[in-house]
């Protein structure tokens, strides 16, 4: 049984004069290491929001971790980790790393329910795991970029999701960082979580078999399992090479 | 109001976090334009002010998400509806000459308030805090994020509602001690000297009601002792407060140490 089982679907957003994402399917199994390729603007962090029901899926079928996503989109977004694109933090946000890093448990947790020490071990493996342990009270919003970016990634380790989806998690990362990071992602695939990157850097990709997604204007373009050697070259081909395929 | 500061200053710590500054406002002249409808129709205004604050409160949520507006241009877009409404009946009221209130609505009566009023307002300031307790979690990761507060699996809409309702039902109650035109310094001005001072969320909602009660009860029997207009009073202590504050926060201080 896979845990993310698309099957023709679109999404929309609101006020768009088209779908992003057009009669897509995709079928991911328990421990795959998946990369999403494509150019900018391909609808790659659209369908990671898709599988986690940030963005409503208009038409088709889609389940994840064994819910209809249509009808229980809070409760597969308590089972999947999704690290953003995107963030800033002023410098003024009254959060710790240490509570930050807790907040990725919250939803999970349920409404009412306190931290329990099996929660805030989680958190505290988590820091240690991201090597940010010397940050844990520091407000956020005073860190480097790097720095909020494994913040947020320890945040959704700490989860203990049961799909783990990272958008651009590289993209403030210096070289060290990465290599590592891969290697924290590999043994989250090992013990059976799928993970799902979104990156346009492959450089450290860790040595295992590639689940390979390639997108383009919203559809899938390529699908197929190959080693880490290969994604780089399958991409450039599937994107037809040089940028101009992507300036449309 | 001393029971009006607690509910506002913990509902603002809330609301300033989260950009929502203006709902003070709005909320303000909500009720304002409900009470002016309670004295058009001869009945109880502080009824029409709570019901209508409650229905600007149900609406601005659900408006912004239709509309694709950020929330604070839903509250400027309610805000100027209902200043309308207020200054529609208000103006007809005096036209057709009968008896006018109004000045009392904008500018709060802190002496004669009634016994209920005083229960109603321990009510909602005990509301309000079970309210931060309750759901502690829910709130802080809604201010730390929304979006990542959504993604982790936080019912975030259900929170975001129950906070509007809750902060519709505190400013139109405190209104009739405070006034429309001073509620905002309830709601803003602790919070904000609160933030000058404090790292953690935590620090700040003990810090803001703290600082909200001692300076308006210091008001309060300023006000009566050397009978000055209380309201007003306290507003000038809390600006002031918050003046100094900003000059001599830590956080604002540059360390100029080479090493
Ligand atoms: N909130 C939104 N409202 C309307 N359209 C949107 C929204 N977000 C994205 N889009 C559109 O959806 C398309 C796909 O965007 P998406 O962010 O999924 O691309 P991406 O593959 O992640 O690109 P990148 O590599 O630049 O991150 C784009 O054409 C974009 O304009
Ligand atoms: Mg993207």
């Amino acid at each position: 049984m896979s845990i993310i089982e698309l099957e023709g679907i679109y999404t929309a957003y609101e006020g768009g004069d088209k779908p992003v994402i057009r009669g897509l399917s995709l079928s991911v199994n328990p421990g795959e290491y998946v990369v999403i390729g494509g150019p900018n603007s391909a609808g790659k962090t659209t369908l990671l929001e898709s599988i986690n029901g940030l963005v409503r899926i208009t038409h088709g079928t889609a389940s994840v971790c064994g819910l209809d996503l249509r009808r229980y989109g809070n409760e597969v977004r308590r089972k999947v980790g999704y690290v953003i694109q995107n963030f800033y933090f002023d410098p003024f946000t009254p959060f710790t790393v240490e509570e930050v890093v807790m907040m990725g448990r919250y939803g999970k947790m349920g409404l009412l329910n306190r931290p329990t020490r099996s929660d805030r071990e989680a958190a505290t493996e988590a820091i240690r795991l991201l090597g940010i342990e010397d940050l844990a009270s520091k407000t956020i919003g005073t860190l480097s970029g790097g720095q909020q970016q494994k913040t947020m990634i320890a945040h959704n380790i700490a989860k203990e999701p049961e799909v783990l989806m990272l958008d651009e998690p590289f993209s403030n990362l210096d070289f060290n960082a990465r290599e590592y990071l891969q290697g924290v992602f590999k043994s989250v695939a090992k013990k059976g979580t799928p993970v799902l990157l979104v990156s346009h850097a492959f450089d450290g990709l860790p040595d295992i078999r590639i689940h390979l997604v390639v997108m383009n204007k919203g559809r899938i373009t390529y699908d197929g399992v190959c080693d880490a050697g290969e994604v780089e070259s399958i991409i450039r081909k599937e994107s037809g090479g040089g940028l101009r395929s992507s300036s449309f | 109001m001393v029971f009006a500061s607690i509910a506002c200053s913990i509902l603002g710590v809330i609301i300033s976090r989260m950009n929502l500054s203006s709902i003070g406002f709005t909320m303000s002249h909500a009720a304002f334009a409900g009470a002016a409808i309670g004295m058009f129709l001869e009945i109880n205004p502080q009824m029409t002010a709570i019901f209508f604050s409650v229905a600007v409160a149900a609406l601005i949520g659900p408006v912004s998400d239709k509309a694709k507006m950020a929330a604070d241009a839903t509250l400027g877009v309610l805000f100027a509806m209902s200043m309308a409404v207020a200054i529609f009946l208000v103006s007809y009221m005096q036209y057709s000459g009968r008896g006018l209130s109004a000045g009392s609505l904008l500018f709060g009566n802190v002496i004669s308030l009634y016994r209920e009023d005083i229960y109603a307002l321990a009510a909602v300031s005990a509301l309000t805090i079970i309210f931060v307790l309750t759901f502690y979690k829910e709130i802080t990761s809604i201010m730390f994020n929304m979006k990542i507060a959504e993604a982790s699996g936080v019912r975030v809409k259900l929170i975001y509602y129950i906070l509007l309702f809750i902060v519709a039902i505190s400013v139109s109650l405190t209104l009739n001690i405070v006034g429309g035109l001073l509620i905002f310094v309830l709601l803003v001005t602790p919070a904000s000297i609160a933030s000058q001072f404090c790292f953690n969320v935590r620090s700040m909602f003990i810090a803001a009601p703290l600082v909200a009660l001692s300076i308006s009860a210091f008001g309060v029997w300023a006000g009566f002792e050397y009978t000055l207009p209380i309201a007003p009073l306290v507003a000038l202590l809390l600006t002031s407060v918050f003046g100094v504050s900003v000059l001599v926060s830590f956080k604002r201080r540059i360390n100029y140490k080479k090493y």
